[in-house]
């Protein structure tokens, strides 16, 4: 039985009146000692869901409205605040994006260790403290006994980071939530906070789940990612079948996006033209449809579900033989996925439902030739010979910021 | 944290004289004539020309200054034009009252404010929080003579609970030996003493500590909610700490620095606020002194007291400086 | 391309009216600010109007009515000298309100110019300016105005300059404050890359960013200086007619009444501190709208 199993969670955030749908349905499992990725831009749910895991959401505003949370045969959405308290810490542990604000600067080191030591086992202050130089020992900060009694701004930031890593690992849990760790951190610092988080999960047989916007965070460091998009999860597979052949239009425009060192010839980047939804309206039809180069008209109604590559009598849901799955009515080929855009003759992505263009065009029928200007995406001439042809980038034209809402 | 202290203090110098210069103004550089400012309707001619002589009033202007900082120097802070008897000794006899006052009033302040605070935060926008609200808005807006002359006619005229004016019962017969009521009667072995001195305490605190608490209330509400939206705080909790802790260890640990800085503040307006309310109550301290001089129009004394009042208001400031800077980590180990 | 950014956003929030706009939107939401700016408008309209509605002069006497309690012909009682509290109120608000006013003006026109000059030249001006305040400062709030007015003999014009002086350092850290953000921002830098004078520096950038703080600390410095006001008549450095119809000037000795006139305590204490709560919940409410960090 898998460790952690999410089923269909749904959080939404309300404030006077408005609502924020920032998880809509979210299903994952998750085996012991395997480490997941949650991959998606900012806003797109994935820190959510982890808060919601814990029961950390923002009150009043944020509830959990959906779904189960199943954690060792026990619905975490559903037990009281005092038997979440005992498995938080103890159970599960969460780590946060910046280390700086993320402990408390009038507390010295020691007294944040022993404190969450001593929450949750009754332990001598002297024994407490022993541990806590183990655990600082262990995550590579010199001379522990010395910077026990140190306040956290006399640490640098990676420093930081290490002792909410030894914090976190203190009661052995058995499932470690990373939220963009490293994201607030150096370059040259990520790699070794990364590795020491790698080696330290696998050493004790932790369960990860590591969130983050950079792809290449994960690249090294999972076995299995979900790539999220506004609130669903419209991607997963393991982290060497991803990056081999993506499936969802939303993979293959992030892989796109990240320039290679390994390509032979200079290859445009190509952005994925756009901004994501506006969460505060219930989700309707594909979430990534408005960005999609591969679109169909049923795009615009209907929301595809998670279904697996090839055909499959079982999904399997954790581990290395991990089912691929993705949720797409049109998915691009292996060729489009390694161009990172369409190839098929005359396809022109589905324009948005009918009355709105009549409405704008003013003519009763919709001409071809008018469906086409609106295309998001412009249609180059497909290239002879392997040639990149140049995208024309003014494809969308001005996008109105503020009338896009975000998610908070 | 030695360097920021002895910075702080080198600062408060330019200040210090800086209020020694409109003190001396306000004494020696009256639109008219400042001996017959000063002396008013007990000028006499003897009167006037030792006057005269005392203030240096022929001598130019930066010397009378010079003058008059040496005078401070000593501590001569000049004499009472009445009955000729020196400001700093009647200062210093009465002084203690006043203190006592504002230690109730303090007490007062943060007794209820803090708490107020605390649970304004914890049901904020609730109802709890809107009647707090409310009473933080009476105690800024209601004048603390109207509030304490109100309190005098509720609780000690109609009610008769508590005595309505005076620091004690005159025939207690209390002698005066450090000056602190709540000391001489303990010192004098009279506990029933001791309670009447505590009970007169009451309803003058209240007044004045009214607005000190709308303010610290106030504060401390805003300090606690800005803290809890702090990222250490949902490592607290993701830690699995009880809510107790997290708010006494983690929220209030922080929320305390603003607080302390506003109550350093506030002691400035104790200071200004005994004036009226030692009118009110017939409390026997220095703020009754300045009055009584007002309407005597003994203004050396006014002046004096005033300056008195802003260095100490100067010297509390600095303390407060120096308890923040003790309390912050990140100042103290800098 | 219209077509195109539909498409885009399929959601279409209402548009946003600038800054006042906005502000005077969410003003008129708040419910608590309303009370406040009905408060005002009532003392206001009293004040001016007090010749009209009073029903007996302030100073009239009517006959041996001494400490009345309040009945039908006096609304609010009489005092010590047979006078009718009610009118006395009504005329004491244009007092109030015209010291208070005047007050606040001359402390944001003295503090500021000084904190603005300060923020604006830095370095030694700066620092002198800035100590200055300080001591002003040291000397807290109601002793200030004693010991100006004490020095200044007692009048009207000298009481406004007393309350003036103890409001204007607010005012002189605001204007400080705004000129020193102004000098350090980028946006100056840009715009004086592109040509832009200092004047219109002044006028489009600087004066905006700190209208608002002003127009907050104005409203809140108002109910402050009506409370002080009333203060210094108490102590007696009020008007110098003491017979003026001033709300402190009313109370003053009040010890020696309270207990038979407690109506006069009442309603005066009413008077000063309803007009007090009027301006707090106004000052308020408008600190709360015009912070453009809590747009919507």
């Amino acid at each position: 039985m898998a460790l952690l199993a999410v089923e269909d969670l749904v959080v939404r955030f309300r404030t006077h009146g408005s609502v924020v749908h920032a998880v809509n349905g979210v299903s994952f499992e998750l085996a012991a000692g395997e480490t997941l990725g949650l991959v998606g831009e900012s806003g797109c749910g994935k820190s959510v869901t982890s808060l919601a895991m814990m029961g950390l959401l923002p009150k009043p505003a944020g509830r959990v409205e959906g779904g189960r949370v199943m954690f060792d045969g026990l619905d975490l959405v559903t037990l009281s605040e005092r038997d979440l308290r005992d498995i938080r810490g103890r159970e599960i542990a969460m780590i946060f994006q910046d280390p700086m604000t993320s402990l408390n600067p009038v507390l010295t080191i020691e007294e944040q260790m022993v404190e969450t030591i001593q929450a949750h086992k009754k332990t001598t202050h002297d024994d407490a403290r022993k541990r806590a130089i183990e655990l600082l020992t262990m995550v590579g900060i010199p001379r522990p006994e010395n910077r026990l009694k140190s306040y956290p701004h006399e640490f640098s930031g990676g420093m930081r980071q290490r002792v909410m890593i030894a914090i976190a690992l203190a009661l052995e849990p058995r499932l470690m939530i990373a939220d963009e760790p490293t994201t607030a951190l150096d370059v040259t610092i990520q790699a070794q906070v990364l590795e020491l988080l790698s080696r330290l999960t696998t050493d004790s047989d932790t369960a990860l789940i590591l969130i983050t916007h950079d792809l290449g965070v994960v690249a090294g460091m999972t076995q299995r990612i979900n790539v999220m998009y506004a609130g669903f999860v419209v991607e997963t597979a393991t982290t060497v079948d991803l990056f081999e052949r993506p499936w969802h239009p939303y993979t293959v425009g992030l892989l796109h996006s990240i320039p290679r060192l390994d390509e032979e010839r200079p290859e445009q980047l190509i952005p994925i033209e756009g901004v994501p939804p506006d969460q505060r309206r219930e989700p309707v039809g594909c979430p990534f449809a408005p960005r999609c180069a591969w679109r169909l008209d049923v795009c615009w109604t209907d929301n595809p579900p998670l279904t697996p590559v090839g055909l499959v009598g079982r999904v399997t849901t954790t581990g290395s033989g991990a089912t691929h799955r993705f949720a797409c009515h049109n998915p691009p080929t292996a060729e489009e996925a390694a161009a990172g855009r369409p190839l098929r003759d005359g396809f022109v992505a589905a324009a948005p439902p009918g009355t709105v263009i009549e409405r704008l065009v003013g003519a009763d029928d919709v001409a071809p030739a008018a469906a086409e200007e609106v295309a998001l995406f412009e249609m180059p001439e497909p290239g002879a010979k392997g040639l990149p042809v140049e995208p024309d980038a003014g494809g969308t034209g001005d996008d109105d910021d503020a009338s896009q809402g975000r998610p908070t | 944290m030695l360097k920021y202290v002895v910075r702080r203090l080198i600062a408060a110098i330019p200040v210090l004289f800086g209020l020694s210069i409109v003190v001396f103004a306000f004494v020696h550089l009256l639109p008219g004539d400042p001996v017959a400012a000063l002396l008013g309707q007990h000028a006499t001619p003897d009167l006037t020309r030792q006057i005269r002589e005392q203030m240096g009033l022929d001598k130019p202007i930066y010397e009378q200054y010079l003058i008059y900082l040496g005078q401070l120097a000593r501590l001569d802070l000049g004499k009472s034009v009445i009955n000729n008897r020196p400001v700093i000794e009647e200062l210093a006899r009465r002084f203690p009252a006043t203190i006592e006052l504002s230690a109730g009033a303090l007490l007062v302040a943060i007794g209820l404010g803090i708490p107020l605070g605390r649970l304004a935060a914890s049901y904020a926008q609730r109802w709890p929080d809107a009647v707090v609200t409310v009473i933080s808005l009476l105690g800024i807006s209601i004048p603390i003579f109207v509030l304490g002359y109100t309190l005098q006619f509720l609780f000690g005229a109609t009610l008769q609970w508590l005595p309505a004016s005076g620091r004690i019962n005159p025939r207690l017969n209390i002698e005066a030996v450090t000056g602190f009521m709540l000391v001489d009667t303990l010192l004098a072995r009279r506990v029933d003493a001791f309670f009447d001195a505590l009970r007169s305490l009451i309803l003058p605190s209240i007044a004045l500590g009214s607005i000190p608490l709308a303010i610290i209330t106030r504060i401390t509400r805003a300090a606690v909610l800005d803290v809890s939206n702090e990222d250490y705080v949902r490592t607290a909790r993701a830690k699995g700490l009880t809510e107790r802790r997290v708010s006494d260890r983690h929220i209030m640990r922080n929320a305390w620095l603003p607080v302390v800085t506003v109550i350093g503040l506030q002691v400035g307006g104790l200071l200004a606020g005994a004036v009226i309310t030692e009118t009110v109550f017939s409390w026997s301290g220095v703020g009754s002194y300045i009055v009584n001089a007002i309407q005597d129009h003994d203004y050396l004394v006014v002046q004096s007291t005033i300056l008195v009042f802003a260095t100490i208001f100067l010297i509390v400031n600095l303390l407060v400086d120096i308890t923040y800077a003790f309390l912050n980590p990140r100042i103290r180990y800098s | 391309m219209a077509a195109t950014t539909t498409a885009a956003n399929l959601a279409q929030p209402r548009a946003s009216r600038g800054l006042w706009g906005d502000a005077a939107r969410r003003l008129l939401r708040n419910g608590p600010a309303l009370i406040g700016l009905a408060i005002i408008a009532i003392f206001v309209i009293a004040a001016i109007l007090a010749p009209v509605i009073a029903p007996f002069e302030p100073l009239q006497r009517d006959g041996s009515q001494v400490f009345k309690p309040p009945s039908a012909t006096h609304l609010m009682g009489t005092d010590r000298q047979a006078r009718d509290v009610f009118s006395r109120i009504l005329f004491g608000a244009q007092i109030s309100l015209l010291v208070g006013v005047v007050s606040v003006i001359m402390g944001v026109a003295m503090g500021g110019t000084v904190g603005a000059i300060a923020g604006a030249f830095g370095g030694k001006a700066d620092a002198v300016l800035m100590r200055t305040v300080d001591v002003l400062l040291a000397i807290p709030g109601i002793l200030l105005a004693i010991g100006i007015v004490v020095w200044l003999d007692r009048g009207l014009v000298q009481i406004m300059f007393a309350v003036a002086a103890t409001n204007a350092p607010i005012f002189a850290r605001i204007l400080r404050g705004s000129m020193l953000a102004l000098r350090e921002s980028d946006y100056v830098t840009a715009a004086r890359s592109m040509g832009a004078s200092t004047g219109r520096l002044l006028l489009r950038h600087m004066l905006p960013n700190a209208l608002t703080p002003i127009i907050v600390a104005s409203t809140l410095a108002l109910a402050t200086a009506i409370i002080d006001v009333a203060g210094l008549g108490f102590l007696g450095l009020g008007p110098p007619d003491p017979r003026t119809a001033e709300w402190g000037t009313m109370l003053t000795g009040a010890t020696s009444f309270y207990r038979q006139a407690p109506w006069i305590i009442f309603f005066t204490g009413a008077a000063i501190s309803v007009s007090a709560i009027g301006f707090n919940l106004l000052g308020d409410g408008l600190r709360e709208s015009l912070d453009p960090r809590l747009k919507r």
